[in-house]
Order: structure tokens, then C-alpha cells, then sequence
């Protein structure tokens, strides 16, 4: 053992001391600045975008639109129904320009109240009449007083209407409760300019309540599955404690730090997958060409402790690294971005849980190490076979960068249950383990299809049968071929 | 009788359908420089491969100290110290820190390092990159590396090619020292005769995989013989005396008088002719007794590929 290992130190103190390492590791680093460059220089570019978009006056549109509602009616020869819309829609715009709202913002509560006037205006009917009147009046009340609190006390007042009346189940009833609750609690809607992802999450809680509620999934109007209603349940869990914690989802991307986070570990693994693959994929071919593989084959070490030993300095090279870039890019996402840090937010045992963002990071780093690994072992194994550093490389870094392509091709035509073995559709553990953070920026995770839906566990054994099938080659083949 | 370290016993290996090497046995013993001699092609390169378990033999036994190499590989290897064709370190790293990895692997302390150091003469050029070395330095620093852990045999592979004739002295004076002081046994191979008759005490001539011959290098002066080529004027005088004189048949090459004497009896060879008047133009010792055993073994040379 201790001699196995004194030959693991020397192998990364070679490894180490070659100039070529450095570079790679040079051009980890500046991967990971480039990354952050491009945000921020995205950053800009969108600021500057809604600065533009900002320029438009929505009250000059809205005066325009009044103004030819009003000149059409002066002119006259409509008909007795469009003549009333027209007004209808004259005087809803006066309120919108009187209380200086955006009329295209439709969930913003004072829009909601005057769309719900106005709706009421064109609705009333002679035997209701007093009472719309009144619902009018007390709407209007609201929107003078600026009174939210109030406007959500109306609200669930009305759901409970509903309820007795029996116009809506108990199970509606909860549900919009539910919602109401966390609207009047988190202010939602309350002011024009705030971050829009609480609106989207709200209205998301709502469509996942229906589908849960009806039996019928929503999204695909199939009927919903126990385990798409278990994801449901949970998904409403988390959603309640993102607005209860102000934490925005991942997939965010207003957020330009979660855009950092995202395109840094997938560029950053990527470049670290390459420089894996260049060193483990000349470990032994080099030394081959070079002769140096007989400084350790002289040593009183059986050949599988050499190979043994320099495959520990490779996964640790990875191991390193990735820590590495993992901090760095915690310090990074730290330093340079205003917006909180995104934790991980899971569902267990039905309460939710979450993974501080240092730790997640560090996590999720390690985990995208695993295909790495299987990239380097893939490398090692064709260096100890042909002997070629250039052979060995490059078909790596071919299969490396080329596996997601064939297999998204192969995948949408062949529809045999062996596709699901085969280790490249198998390589995307990083989201069978968080679940929850949905990756925009990969492919293969994006396209779910058949081939790659496999479980955690069954992704695990295709790779470590593969991982096993690699070693067994390559300790065979450098066992007992000829060093000339 | 000195003690055996490494011992070949019909050693057979074939590359395809060519026999390299075909029951080949030998013994080093302790404390002695045995040259390898043979031609290109023929086996040297390959037994010592073989040796060092670089490449796997057909058949046989070879054992170093006692250990089998092939069921005791890593006990035998704990005795050797070898460089095979070039010394291979690597080139990015320092002298010193190309010692310091072979000193890790062979658990060797840092004062054993100097000494090593010390030994070979790079002490003062230790921490310059091996890249800058010439290629005197990398052998001694190949030399140094196999030295670390104290072997009692070094296998040595071609160590005088492409060195300078100041590096092969150096050189031979380091494996003297280290043989018949320190009794490690030293196997060189090599092709270039006049080097290894300077350097060994006993050499083995390798033809077609096989040892030709093994012959002793004479060392004591009493036994010495000296091979003559005398060049004089009056040709049929000088054989006469020859003849008459020394009891010798000697041979005419070209118009040269070819003869083998003791060394002892030159001075007294040289003054008779010149008595006798032969008119002696030149009297040049040939020092190529080991080539003569190297073209007897391998019939001239014919044999090479």
C-alpha cells in the first residue's frame, strides 16, 4: 500500500511540474473569468434593452386609443352594440389613465380591479343593479385608497360567497384561499414594478391546484399519474417556500447571477473534462514514446501499481480541480453579482429542505465530475492501448464533445429498449440528483426522452459497468504487453 | 568464490517466426565487469529487456540474488539498478528532482542522494533542468538513479554510445569503482570492443542468441601477448631471425610481418632485428586482441544484419 502510494505522489509531482498542466489549468481559470465576462457584458446589454423598452408611453398609446373611440362615436353610423362598447372601453381607459396604471398588466392588482369594473359596467343587469353598483363603489373606494389589504379581505370574502352559495367545491374553496393567503401575505401584485417571477410562480401554484384537483394533468391534458401528482404536491411545497423566502427559481434568468452559475459550471466541467482527457490520454502513451515509462518500470513495482498509481493521479487531478473551480466560482458568483445566492430546494419526507449555495455548488461540481471521469478513464484506456497520444486524445475529446449530438439523433429513431444501456445516455446524473434544478443551457436534459428518462440508480450501474469493463482493459493490456 | 547475482538458464525467446535468442545461459558473479558482446541484432538489447521483465521470455530461468525475476519480480527488482538504451528522465524536472522520484519510490534517505550525487560529479549542476544536459550527464545522472538503492547488479545497456572519449573515461572509472570497491557486479553491452576491453574482466560474445564464447580479459602482465605488425626493408632477414630466434611461424600480410610475442620479449624482438640490419621502417602493436576473439566467434563479422 505505502508503496503504491509513494508512487502516487511521484506521479502528481510529474504531473504537476510539467508546463502543460499549468497551461490547462490556466485555461480552466480563464474559462471561468471568460464566463463571468459574458455575463456581466449580457447584463449590460439587457439593462440597456429595458431602458428602451421603458421609453415607450403607454399613456400616449392609451390617450390615442380614446381619442378614436371618441372621434368614431362623434361621427356616428354605428350601431347601438359597438356604440356601447365603445364607450365601455372609453371609460375603462379613462380610469386607467386616472389612477396611472398599465392597462397590459394584468396581474397587477389595480389593473385586476379595474378590468373587474369594467367587466361589471358591461355585465350589470336591471334585477342586480344595486348591488354591482355597490361591488363598483367599494372597487373604486379601494382603488382610491390604495388599499391592498383591504382588496384581499374583498377577494376572499367573495370566495366564501361562492362556497356558500355552492357555486364552488370545498376543494376550490381551499385552493383559492391558498392563493389568496399568499398573495395578501407576500403582497403579490401589490406594487407595478416588482420582480415578475412571483406572479409566474403564483399563477404556476394555480394550474398545478387544477390538475391536481381534476385528476387531469394541465400541461398535457392526460390524466394525471400518482407520480406526476406526488411532483405536483411537492412542487407547490417548494414554490411556497421560494415566495415565503424570496428566493427566485434557478430558471430564472432576469437573475444574471443564476445565468453566471449556470454557464460557468457547465463551461468550466467541459473544459476540465479536456484537460483530463489530454493528461490521463498521454499518461501512457507519451511516457511510452518518451522512455520514461521505464523510470518507473525498473522500480521494484509490478506493472498494475504503475498503472494503478498513475490512474489515482488523474482522478485526483479531477478531484482538485473541480474543488478548485468549484470555490472559485463561489467566490465569484460572490463578489461580483448583488442578487441573494440560489439554494437548493428539495421535498423530503414531505417537508422541504434546502442545500445552502456553497455546499450545492461544491455538490453539483462533484457530481459533473463523474462523467468526467468516465471521459478520462475512456482516455487512459486508449492510451495504454495504442500507444498513440494524439490517437487516444483526440478520438476522447471527439466522443466527449460529440456523444450528445449522436445519441439526441439515434435516440429519436430508435425506440428499442437496449438504447438505454448504452453509457452515453446515461451520463446526465447531475439532474437525476437535483432534480429540482432544471438546466437550461444542457441539451440532453432539456430533450427528455425515452432513452435518457432512466433512473438514478440504473444510470449508476450502466457507468459503473462501464467504468469496470475500461479498468479491466486497460490493466490487461499495460499487464502484459512489451515495453520496447 | 565470489557469490552469483545474476544467472540466465536456457533463455529462449522468439519475435514471430525469428529466434532471437535460443538457450541462452550465463552467470555474473559478484564484484565483476562483464561486458555483452555481439553485433547489432543480435540479442543483446532483447536479453536485457528480458532480464528486467520489459519483455515477457518464451522459456527458461532467470534469477537475480537468488530471486526469480518472473514469480519474484519485485524482490529481484529491489537488486538491480539498470538503463536500457537511453537513461529516460524526464526533462522538465531538474537533476535533483529526477532523484528525488526514484528516492521515493526506493524509500532511500536524502544523505544516500548527495553521495550519489558526489559519485557520478553532478553535484554542482544538480538543480539545472535535465534538458540543458549534455549527454555525458544524463548517463551519469541515469547512473546516479540506478546507483540510489545500492544494487548488487547494474545492467548497463550501450552506456558509451554517443559519448565523448572524456565521458567514456569518466565512465569507466565510475563502474570500476563501484565494482571492485563497492562489489557490485556490472553487466554492460556493448558493441564497441576497445571499450570493453578497457572496462570488463570477463566478457560473453552473443551471435544469432546465443553466448559464442566467454573468455576471461587477461589482466596479469606475465601472460599478456602483444600482436606485431613489423614493416622493414629487408623482409626475408627479418622473418629468418624470426624464425631462428623466437621459434615463431610468423604470417605476411601485405608486405607486413604479423606476429604474436609475450609482451616482455618486444624490447629484445626489436633489438635484434635492428642489429641484424633489417632497416626496420615501423613496429605497431596491435591492441585488438578482443576483436580477434569478437571476428573468431562470429566469423568475421559475417553474420551481421
Amino acid at each position: 500500500m505505502s508503496k503504491i502510494f509513494r508512487l502516487f505522489i511521484d506521479e502528481n509531482i510529474k504531473t504537476w511540474k510539467k508546463t502543460s498542466t499549468k497551461i490547462l489549468l490556466i485555461v480552466i481559470i480563464l474559462a471561468l473569468f471568460g464566463t463571468l465576462a459574458l455575463t456581466k457584458f449580457m447584463q449590460k446589454i439587457n439593462d440597456n434593452n429595458e431602458s428602451i423598452s421603458s421609453n415607450y408611453d403607454w399613456k400616449e398609446g392609451l390617450q390615442e386609443d380614446i381619442n378614436y373611440y371618441k372621434e368614431q362615436i362623434t361621427i356616428g353610423g354605428l350601431d347601438e352594440t359597438t356604440r356601447k362598447e365603445f364607450e365601455q372601453l372609453i371609460s375603462t381607459y379613462e380610469l386607467f389613465l386616472q389612477y396611472d396604471v398599465e392597462p397590459w398588466n394584468n396581474t397587477f392588482w389595480k389593473a385586476e380591479i379595474i378590468t373587474q369594473i369594467a367587466n361589471l359596467q358591461v355585465n350589470k343587469t336591471e334585477n342586480d343593479e344595486a348591488n354591482t353598483e355597490e361591488t363598483i363603489q367599494n372597487l373604486t373606494e379601494i382603488l382610491k385608497n390604495d388599499d391592498f389589504a383591504k382588496y384581499m379581505e374583498m377577494q376572499k370574502q367573495n370566495v366564501t360567497k361562492d362556497y356558500e352559495r355552492g357555486t364552488i367545491t370545498k376543494q376550490e374553496y381551499d385552493d383559492q384561499m391558498t392563493i389568496l393567503d399568499l398573495k395578501a401575505k407576500y403582497e403579490i401584485g401589490k406594487s407595478s414594478d416588482e420582480e415578475y417571477w412571483r406572479r409566474t410562480l403564483l399563477s404556476s401554484i394555480e394550474a398545478m391546484q387544477k390538475s391536481i384537483r381534476t385528476g387531469i394533468d394541465q400541461e398535457t391534458n392526460k390524466v394525471l399519474t400518482a407520480e406526476s401528482k406526488q411532483k405536483y404536491e411537492d412542487t407547490i411545497k417548494m414554490d411556497i417556500y421560494r415566495l415565503e423566502h424570496n428566493m427566485a427559481p434557478t430558471q430564472n434568468t432576469e437573475n444574471s447571477r443564476t445565468v453566471f452559475e449556470l454557464l460557468a459550471e457547465n463551461f468550466v466541467m467541459a473544459v476540465i473534462a479536456i484537460a483530463a482527457i489530454v493528461i490521463a490520454g498521454g499518461e501512457i502513451s507519451t511516457e511510452v514514446s518518451n522512455g520514461t515509462i521505464k523510470f518507473w518500470a525498473l522500480t521494484p513495482n509490478k506493472r498494475w501499481k504503475i498503472l494503478l498509481a498513475k490512474l489515482l493521479s488523474v482522478l485526483f487531478y479531477i478531484l482538485v480541480i473541480t474543488i478548485i473551480m468549484a470555490l472559485l466560482s463561489i467566490l465569484c458568483s460572490n463578489l461580483f453579482f448583488t442578487e441573494p445566492a440560489n439554494e437548493y430546494i428539495y421535498v423530503e419526507n414531505g417537508t422541504v429542505k434546502t442545500i445552502a449555495n456553497a455546499p450545492y455548488t461544491i455538490e453539483k461540481y462533484l457530481v459533473k465530475a463523474i462523467p468526467v471521469v468516465i471521459f478520462a478513464l475512456f482516455a487512459l484506456m486508449l492510451s495504454t492501448i495504442t500507444r498513440n497520444t494524439a490517437v487516444s486524445v483526440s478520438f476522447s475529446v471527439a466522443t466527449y464533445m460529440g456523444n450528445g449530438m449522436v445519441m439526441a439523433i439515434l435516440n429519436t429513431f430508435i425506440k428499442k429498449d437496449w438504447i438505454r444501456y448504452i453509457p452515453f445516455n446515461n451520463l446526465n446524473i447531475v439532474d437525476k440528483i437535483f432534480v429540482n434544478s432544471p438546466n437550461p443551457i444542457s441539451i440532453t436534459s432539456s430533450v427528455s426522452t425515452f432513452a435518457t428518462s432512466t433512473s438514478l440508480e440504473f444510470s449508476l450501474a450502466v457507468l459503473g459497468v462501464c467504468a469496470i469493463l475500461m479498468l479491466v482493459t486497460m490493466f490487461d493490456s499495460f499487464n502484459h504487453r512489451d515495453i520496447i | 568464490m565470489a557469490n552469483t547475482v545474476l544467472e540466465l538458464k536456457n533463455v529462449n525467446k522468439t519475435f514471430g517466426k525469428r529466434k532471437v535468442i535460443s538457450n541462452l545461459s550465463l552467470e555474473v558473479k559478484e564484484g565483476e565487469i562483464f561486458g555483452f558482446l555481439g553485433p547489432n541484432g543480435s540479442g543483446k538489447t532483447t536479453t536485457i529487456k528480458m532480464i528486467l521483465r520489459l519483455i515477457d521470455m518464451d522459456s527458461g530461468e532467470i534469477k537475480v540474488a537468488g530471486f526469480d525475476t518472473k514469480k519474484q519480480f519485485e524482490k529481484a527488482m529491489e537488486y538491480i539498478g539498470a538503463i536500457v538504451e537511453n537513461p529516460d528522465l524526464y526533462k522538465y524536472m531538474t537533476g535533483r528532482e529526477n532523484l528525488k522520484l526514484h528516492a521515493r519510490i526506493r524509500n532511500v534517505d536524502s544523505e544516500r542522494k548527495e553521495k550519489v550525487l558526489d559519485l557520478v560529479g553532478l553535484k554542482d549542476r544538480a538543480n539545472e533542468k535535465v534538458g540543458k544536459y549534455s549527454l555525458g550527464m544524463k548517463q551519469r545522472l541515469g547512473l546516479a538513479l540506478t546507483l540510489l538503492h545500492k544494487p548488487k547488479i547494474l545492467i548497463l545497456d550501450e552506456p558509451t554510445n554517443g559519448l565523448d572519449p572524456a565521458g567514456i573515461k569518466l565512465l569507466r572509472d565510475i563502474l570500476k569503482q563501484i565494482a571492485h570497491k563497492e562489489g557490485v557486479a556490472v553487466f554492460v553491452s556493448s558493441h564497441i570492443l576497445s571499450e570493453m576491453q578497457l572496462m570488463c574482466d570477463k566478457v560473453a560474445v552473443l551471435d544469432n542468441g546465443n553466448v559464442v564464447k566467454t573468455e576471461e580479459i587477461k589482466v596479469s602482465e606475465q601472460e599478456k601477448t602483444e600482436t606485431l605488425d613489423i614493416r622493414v626493408k629487408e623482409t626475408e632477414k627479418a622473418i629468418k631471425i624470426i624464425k631462428d630466434k623466437f621459434k615463431i611461424e610468423p604470417k605476411l600480410e601485405e608486405n607486413n610481418i604479423v606476429i604474436t610475442i609475450e609482451t616482455e620479449k618486444v624490447p629484445i624482438l626489436i633489438k635484434e632485428l635492428a642489429t641484424a640490419d633489417t632497416q626496420i621502417m615501423a613496429v605497431i602493436p596491435r591492441e585488438h586482441s578482443l576483436e580477434d576473439i569478437f571476428f573468431d566467434a562470429t566469423e568475421g563479422g559475417k553474420n551481421n544484419e
